[in-house]
């Protein structure tokens, strides 16, 4: 941005890798796994518990897990298998 | 693969095919195929009075993808061993 | 039936762990079941006997509604032997066994 006037970099300077925290999407859903997850389906409709497992597909399976529906717990359930196509995104609700 | 399977054993006898547009019909399973494609034969429409087109037709193909029910004979579905073919398919996909 | 619940390996150990009990399932379209698992596959496809299926039927009427749904009606419907379509189902839950 502001160094467009410097050369280049030589190649044996390559830019540093990126901080650890900022790991690949694999690392962040293996790290988020036994934790507790928010997880928004298309929907908007939110699922609030521990996250047990996922799969390629991002079928995922959740523990003590509560139903969030414009921000009014809706239900709740012991288990729950969600299809993975219907997930928006996850998002880690601990420390990682 | 299995319930494909399942369809196959259902050939000839009576089902409700309720599709995503809630269009609900009625025939004997002629035959299905492995995307759960299905033809039905000697047909009615559920509710005629909302779907008069359908009134002259005696039987159907139905793409899979636009089912989202299908009511079958319960005297006709061993559960028992629906229940061991499931586990046993399971087993042979645990792997990805 | 099975006591470490926990013991779960992959999503759909959950459900195979639930073959022939009584599952809970929301669908697309405002629709929930609870019926009897018998079968199900890799595309959530399902095989449920002694089903019981409710449609909210939501009216989105008031402009004054805030937050929170409002179910004007609900209708409900008995079915002996179901096949249910996988694409449309978005959450299966087991019985509770805490």
């Amino acid at each position: 941005m502001e160094d467009d006037n410097s050369p280049p970099p030589p190649p044996e300077q390559q830019p540093p890798p990126p901080p650890s925290h900022t790991g690949s999407p694999t690392d962040f859903l293996k790290g988020v796994v036994g934790k507790r997850v928010i997880v928004r389906l298309t929907s908007g409709v939110d699922y609030r518990g521990i996250l047990s497992c996922l799969d390629g597909y991002m079928n995922i399976a959740l523990e003590q897990t509560e139903e969030h529906v414009n921000g009014v717990v809706t239900n709740r359930y012991g288990d729950a298998f969600i299809r993975g196509n219907n997930v928006l995104y996850i998002s880690a609700d601990e420390p990682l | 693969m299995l319930i494909f399977s399942v369809f196959k054993t259902l050939t000839d006898q009576q089902v409700t095919v309720e599709l995503k547009n809630d269009l609900s019909i009625t025939g004997v399973l002629k035959s299905v195929d492995q995307f759960l494609n299905i033809r039905l034969d000697n047909i009615k429409v559920l509710d005629e009075a909302r779907h008069p087109h359908m009134m002259a037709v005696k039987n159907c193909f139905i793409r899979g993808s636009v089912v989202r029910y299908v009511q079958l004979p319960a005297e006709h579905v061993d559960t028992q061993l629906l229940e061991d073919a499931t586990r046993r398919e399971a087993l042979t996909q645990v792997k990805r | 039936m099975d006591p470490s619940s926990s013991g779960i390996q992959e999503p759909f150990d959950l459900i195979r762990l639930s073959l022939s009990e009584r599952v809970f399932v929301k669908l697309r379209g405002d629709r929930q079941l609870t019926g009897i698992l018998h079968a199900y596959d890799g595309h959530m496809n399902l095989i449920l006997s002694d089903v019981e299926e409710t449609i909210m039927i939501v009216e989105v009427d008031d402009e004054n509604a805030t937050a929170g749904p409002k179910t004007v009606n609900v209708a409900k419907r008995k079915m002996d032997m179901l096949f249910v379509r996988g694409d449309g189902v978005i959450l299966v839950s087991p019985p509770s066994r805490t």
